[in-house]
């Protein structure tokens, strides 16, 4: 212990001494463990907001196919899947898109029942301000969506629908805390969504069933289909496992990029190491000559490479946090989340715990340790006196 | 011979180092604070997806696919147009308008 001690001071005292190399590789390292870790924690932050949300999901989403797209679906389907054991309510749900091309937007039109106790309860639960939405043309816009157009509340808007135009009068917006699910939503009463979507009645655009036991979904989920054989049929689970898949490709895509950078700076970091300059050899000769094994001075370049790592990695880390939660990734969002008309604020929450700080720390010092090994035992296995001489 | 311990190279790197644990174990409770603001916020999240009906993340709506990714059809991306380019290279390659980014930083409180 005391020992690995001597060798820890040692090792510090050597990055002291190098200080422009220890800076240009701990700076090197941070940036790239910065990149990283901004993709991972924005990607898992928007990955733990869907988790948090997909528990309030129907247990299964009942979509009609024609020709490979999704279409209106009959509502008269609805007695025989509300009959189908298990089977504890059916829903038809009218939403749909609404393009503006003037304002190169496309929002989401939610119909719902206004009238409907449940749905005021939720709907006063997730308002800002403003009155429920129940008369005819009475809507209610997500934060972003008010900020586009421009409207504050009692404000109206005329909007086309076909050759028509449609008056939509603003009597809430939702809060900002759920922004991420409504910045660009248009909620309305169920006849008005019909007609600004232009879906005949009897018909919707899809069925949400709620099942009393959400573990059987895949039983319910069959019968449905013996019923509805052209019908698509995505159940809860299904819907998490894209979301997964969906960041992963994205994430990993980013990844991809910066981990040219990763080898870019290991490749770096090996140069640099394996250049020994003649303090340095002269060092290591002084070493080795008053009784310093091979071993010792590997194992102090070891700390010392650790040290520069954990100095680089942990700003590096702390700065990715810093951008992503606090600064909510400028640029970084763009690129992963792809083109909009819409953005939400992403005000995201952290999915970080000490066990992924490790894991992450690790990834980064590990294999920059790793890189700096054969360089250490190239510089510890040099004769003494030939260091000294000036001759290795 | 005076041995000095910690000599000041070591203070200096003990300080840093302290910094550094210092600013992890702030990073640390600052995201348990913010889970445990999710967590309270669950309900209103509930709520808007019981409205809405989808859990989606409204991050992009330029296609039915990125809007709603967990409900749209596998071939979707395809249905916008036969043998089109996927679109996330090109939407993780080209910025956005800065007209949008009048929407993407307005919020209230």
């Amino acid at each position: 212990m005391k020992r690995q001690l001597a060798l820890i001071r040692f090792a510090l005292g050597s990055a002291h001494r190098r200080t422009g190399r220890t800076l240009s590789l701990a700076v090197a390292l941070a940036l790239v463990t910065f990149g990283y870790s901004s993709v991972l924690f924005l990607t898992e932050a928007l990955r733990s907001e869907f988790r948090l949300a997909a528990t309030a999901l129907p247990d299964l989403t009942v979509q009609s196919l024609v020709a490979g797209r999704p279409a209106l679906i009959n509502e008269e389907q609805l007695p025989a899947i509300a009959s189908i054991a298990g089977v504890v309510a059916v829903q038809p749900r009218v939403w749909g898109y609404y393009f503006v091309p003037a304002m190169s937007g496309n929002f989401t039109v939610v119909g719902v029942d206004t009238d409907a106790e449940t749905v005021r309860r939720d709907l006063s639960l997730v308002m800002l301000e403003g009155k429920l939405p129940g008369a005819s043309g009475e809507v209610v816009l997500g934060e972003s969506l008010a900020a586009f157009l421009g409207l504050e509340i009692t404000d109206a808007v005329t909007l086309p629908v076909g050759r028509a135009m449609k008056r939509l009068e603003l009597v809430g917006t939702f809060r900002s805390q759920v922004a991420l699910w409504t910045s660009d939503v248009i909620l309305m009463n169920v006849a008005d969504a019909r007609e600004f979507l232009q879906v005949p009645p009897g018909q919707a655009t899809d069925l949400a069933v709620l099942l009393s036991t959400p573990d059987e979904a895949s039983v319910a989920a069959r019968k449905i289909a013996e019923l509805l054989p052209s019908a698509r049929i995505v159940d809860r689970q299904l819907m998490s496992r894209t979301y997964d898949l969906t960041f992963d490709t994205r994430g990993g895509m980013m990844g991809g990029m910066l981990l040219s950078a990763l080898v870019s700076f290991l490749i770096l970091a090996w140069d640099r190491l394996t250049g020994v300059g003649p303090g340095e050899r002269r060092e290591i000769g002084v070493l080795k000559a008053v009784g310093w094994r091979t071993g010792d001075v590997l194992i102090a370049r070891l700390w010392e490479n650790t040290v520069i790592a954990v100095y680089g990695a942990v700003p590096g880390i702390l700065a990715a946090y810093g951008y992503v939660f606090l600064a909510r990734a400028p640029g970084l969002a763009e690129v992963l989340l792809g083109w909009s008309s819409i953005y939400p604020a992403l005000r995201l929450t952290p999915a970080v715990d000490p066990g992924q700080f490790l894991v992450l720390l690790c990834l980064v010092v590990i294999p920059f340790v790793a890189a700096s090994l054969i360089p250490a035992w190239r510089t510890a296995t040099h004769d003494p006196h030939g260091l000294l001489r000036g001759a290795a | 011979m005076i041995r000095t311990w910690p000599s000041p190279t070591t203070r200096w790197h003990l300080a840093w180092a302290g910094l550094l644990l210092a600013g992890a174990v702030a990073m640390l409770v600052d995201a348990q604070v913010r889970r445990a603001a999710q967590q309270a916020r669950q309900p209103e999240v509930q709520s808007v997806v019981r409205l809405l009906g989808v859990a989606d993340l409204a991050l992009s709506s330029s296609s039915r696919w990125l809007r709603h990714p967990s409900i749209a059809e596998p071939g979707a991306p395809f249905a916008d147009g036969p043998a089109i380019l996927d679109n996330d290279p090109a939407g993780a390659a080209i910025s956005p308008p800065r007209a949008s980014e009048r929407g993407r930083h307005s919020e209230r409180k």
